[in-house]
């Protein structure tokens, strides 16, 4: 089959549907067996503004959010100021008019077809809400996706609500109609095959990087999550308060985010798999019982959803700057670690990678992402649905023996059994101080190295158990650049290595760390060829979305790499792939970027 | 088998000052566990961080040695975990009124069934001698050198407001009384605050056990415990301090059992063995 990729992206006010609409079109993408990126951008209000939904489907492969634009859809004429850089000669603009005066916008080159989908929807349908579908149904038809497939998928959304349905159908046939209309008057040729929908048997997934936490977390076990709402961390919780009614899960919205983290202690303690979730303000309240975690060996994962800060910052925009924080946080020695999960299926895998650390290590354990890939959809092969869970370091039985149990056994891996409270003659006393080996609080100066000794070994114990860093494109030792990120920003490096394919340029070699603590220093270093490297052969990069290079300064601590330059973005916007190819091309970077 | 006093016998000897509060309450506590016949596996209790919260050391327990302000949210998740549990929250009036008063009143809001005894001396003491939100106004401490300005907190009136089930004040000189309190929050199935009226031998000078005994009283035996307007009014009363349940509801539901997850089993019985991900995935087909 040739290669299909198409771009598109629907801009309106927040309240016109923007996100709805979005949705719908990325599914009908899935439906035909594409691979989907569906992007949101929006501002922080609840009405207004300018926000936007965009869908890169591709038959290939589609990791991130595109420039260019096959079709831009309008609810309003006065948005097309923003988009003027994704239009060339080749994009059609759609726009929700009667008409639209071209001589604003000089620099215009893409064409433009007005239809007044509210009028006719208001006219036709009796709902000038409709006007949402008929722009779906547009753009479907404008790139000869059948009608017939979007009426399923209309079926299935609104099951059981015939009226609905009934609008939605004429709504589509309508705009089948209008669009095909204007195609001719326009003289366009928009597409040259029907994009015929791929059997069910091999569907992907379309979900949230918030999604898949939630699903991986389900998938481990988890059954309690308490949280207090904020931006973007609040979809976990939207999705897991949804599933108690599926599975044995209890999900609290807590009075503030101190509460919220020691209710997910107080469960774990009593045995349950627990989590909270929330971005970098509501994590600075946290902090405190993360050191609590570490020092009570009270299993727990934490999801840090980033966005660009200090204080409130850019509420709605995505940013990788905490990552110091979380590498960092907790006052005093603990052991514990930081996932930082790339792709929407790598959130899934890490989030139940997750749990299992953290219940048979006992400690606290991080998935820390960005608002780009937590709110943004993407598709994954649909995983195992059957799972069967196993318990690890719990105490077995073995207090019928008689033998006195010691919560903080002092062992070998570091890790002590654990009792859930309710076995006969088991006393558990977790502690926030430093405590002896029954629990009870010491301040003796070997019974607390002791204490110390044992919980930090853990960090060696697991260290084979993590994920280590991955190569994309030429190997490390081979290429002249090499690209380091963590999170999200590996979606975007492996559309650039498309691009570089495309345009005959040499590949980089792009390292992707799903992992940042504890630093993997051996598998680390094992990539490089120091010679080549301390010869300065090589120039290695990070690309993150920090100002100050965090990345580049984590790596300088716990590897011989110092050397590093930093590709820099931290005005909440994602890195582009054609931004990064431009500077592979022309050594120039666009304004909004910073190399350091 | 239920708690015998030797199960509860810590190998550490509390560390409290000669004629601190805390001892007539530790020693109510363990009278309580052990009147009401509760099995010792059945028992968590949840300790703050100040004086009183050393008591973690002290008793031989299921316990949680939690941070300062904090222990009412760990209680919650407990009770949410397994709530065949007994919780017990017991801590300070800096700890539990001022640092994470936040949390005993959303407890109190969700009527989650935990007790909480707040060891009430009026002073941060293991900080050697602050003003608390319980201070009285113009009370002097290190902290407060020319005297407290803000009024005192009411915590059982902010109890009563914020829906609290069980609202009772103890008294630590009053041994036998506070084990009945004890034992009654305990057994309500619901939010139950029992302020314990304790001296601070140390630095609180001017309140110590005879200042109590002539300046409290018990509530009046026709006393309706039901009528929560009545029980606001009479919390609200400054002298004489009286003692005894001002209010109880025992027709509200406990937070654990509106949840329909937890109707047939507690949340730790059902650990998903096995697991069938196909609902979770409904939506992203």
């Amino acid at each position: 089959m040739e290669k299909i990729q198409l771009n598109w992206k629907i801009a309106g006010k927040a309240g016109d549907g923007v996100m709805l609409a979005a949705k719908f079109f990325a599914k009908l993408c899935q439906h035909h067996g594409l691979q989907v990126f569906n992007y949101y951008e929006y501002p922080s209000l609840i009405k207004g503004g300018h926000q936007t939904g965009q869908v890169y489907a591709s038959s290939e492969s589609a990791s991130c959010q595109r420039r260019h634009l096959d079709l831009l859809v309008l609810f309003h004429p006065k948005f097309l100021a923003f988009h003027l850089d994704a239009l060339d000669e080749k994009s059609v603009v759609l726009i929700n008019a009667k008409s639209f005066d071209s001589s604003q916008y000089p620099q215009l080159k893409a064409r433009v077809i007005t239809i007044p989908f509210s009028q006719i929807a208001k006219q036709e349908v009796g709902d000038a809400l409709m006007a949402n579908m008929m722009m779906i149904a547009a753009s479907a038809k404008f790139f000869d996706f059948k009608s017939d497939q979007l009426l399923e998928l209309v079926k299935k959304e609104f099951a059981g609500n015939k009226r609905i349905i009934e609008q939605n159908q004429q709504a589509i046939n309508l705009a089948y109609q209008e669009l095909g209309k204007s195609i001719q008057e326009a003289q366009l040729d928009c597409s040259d095959q029907t994009l015929e929908a791929k059997a069910a048997a091999d569907k992907n997934l379309l979900l949230t990087g918030n999604e898949a936490v939630g699903l991986g977390a389900i998938a481990a076990g988890l059954q309690f999550y308490s949280a207090y709402p904020m931006t973007p961390a609040t979809g976990l919780l939207h999705y897991l308060a949804a599933q108690q009614e599926n599975y044995p899960l209890v999900v609290k919205h807590t009075e503030d985010e101190i509460g919220a983290i020691n209710q997910a202690l107080g469960a774990a303690y009593a045995g349950v798999r627990a989590m909270t979730g929330t971005s970098g303000g509501g994590y600075a309240l946290m902090v405190e019982a993360t050191s609590l975690a570490g020092v009570a060996e009270i299993p727990l994962v934490i999801l840090e959803a980033m966005r660009p800060g200090p204080a409130t910052g850019l509420p709605t925009w995505s940013g990788q700057a905490d990552l110091n924080f979380i590498v960092h946080a907790g006052h005093g020695d603990f052991p514990k670690v930081v996932f930082t999960p790339g792709s929407v299926l790598e959130h899934y895998q890490l989030s139940k990678l997750a749990f299992y650390i953290a219940e048979k290590y006992q400690l606290p354990v991080f998935i820390l992402s960005d608002k780009y890939i937590l709110e943004s959809q993407q598709t994954m092969p649909q995983p195992d649905l059957a799972i069967d869970l196993e318990r690890f370091s719990l105490l077995a039985n073995q207090q019928s023996t008689g033998e006195k149990y010691l919560r903080y056994q002092d062992t070998d891996s570091g890790i002590s059994p654990r009792a859930i409270p309710g076995l006969d003659k088991v006393v558990y006393l977790a502690n926030s101080y430093e405590h002896d080996q029954e629990g009870f609080a010491t301040e003796e100066s070997l019974v607390t190295k002791r204490a110390m000794d044992k919980r930090l070994r853990k960090m060696e114990t697991m260290l084979a158990e993590l994920p280590k860093p991955q190569v994309f494109g030429a190997p490390v030792t081979a290429a002249d650049k090499v690209l380091i990120s963590f999170g999200s920003t590996i979606n975007v490096l492996q559309e650039l290595l498309n691009l570089l394919v495309a345009a005959k340029i040499n590949q980089p070699a792009i390292i992707h760390l799903p992992c940042v603590a504890p630093f993997l220093s051996k598998d680390f270093e094992q990539l490089f060829d120091w010679q080549k490297i301390n010869e300065g052969k090589q120039a290695v990069y990070t690309v993150e979305g920090t100002a100050t290079a965090q990345l580049a300064q984590l790596l300088r601590a716990n590897s011989q790499l110092k050397n590093i330059k930093s590709i820099l973005r931290y005005d909440g916007r994602p890195f582009y792939a054609e931004d990064l190819l431009e500077w592979f091309q022309t050594q120039k970077i666009n304004e909004v970027y910073q190399i350091k | 088998m239920s708690i015998q006093i030797t199960d509860l016998q810590s190998p550490i000897s509390p560390t409290w000052c000669p004629g601190c509060g805390n001892f007539s309450i530790l020693t109510a506590l363990k009278k309580a566990l052990i009147e009401l016949n509760l099995e010792a596996k059945d028992v968590v209790i949840v300790f703050g961080i100040g004086c009183s919260g050393n008591m973690a050391d002290f008793i031989k327990t299921n316990g949680f040695h939690a941070l300062h302000g904090r222990a009412i949210a760990n209680a919650i998740g407990i009770k949410l975990a397994n709530h065949r549990l007994k919780v017990i929250v017991t801590g300070g009036d800096g700890d539990l009124y001022g640092e994470g008063f936040n949390h005993l009143l959303a407890a109190a809001r969700g009527n989650h069934d935990i007790s909480v005894f707040v060891h009430n001396n009026e002073r941060y003491s293991l900080t050697t001698g602050q003003t608390s939100p319980a201070s009285k106004k113009g009370t002097v401490g290190k902290s407060t050198p020319q005297g407290v300005i803000e009024e005192a907190i009411n915590p059982l009136a902010l109890a009563i407001s914020a829906n609290a089930s069980f609202v009772a004040r103890g008294f630590a000189g009053q041994s036998q009384e506070l084990v009945e309190l004890m034992k009654q929050a305990i057994m309500h199935e619901g939010f139950a605050l029992v302020d314990i009226l304790q001296p601070c031998p140390s630095f609180n000078k001017t309140q110590d056990n005879q200042w109590y005994i002539e300046h409290t009283q018990k509530l009046k035996a026709d006393y309706d415990l039901s009528d929560r307007e009545q029980a606001l009014k009479q919390v609200l009363k400054k002298e004489p301090i009286e003692l005894g349940v001002f209010y109880q509801d025992q027709g509200r539901l406990a937070y654990h059992q509106e949840l329909q997850q937890l109707t047939d089993k507690s949340l730790i019985e059902q650990f998903p063995d096995h697991l069938d991900l196909q609902l979770a995935i409904e939506q992203f087909i």
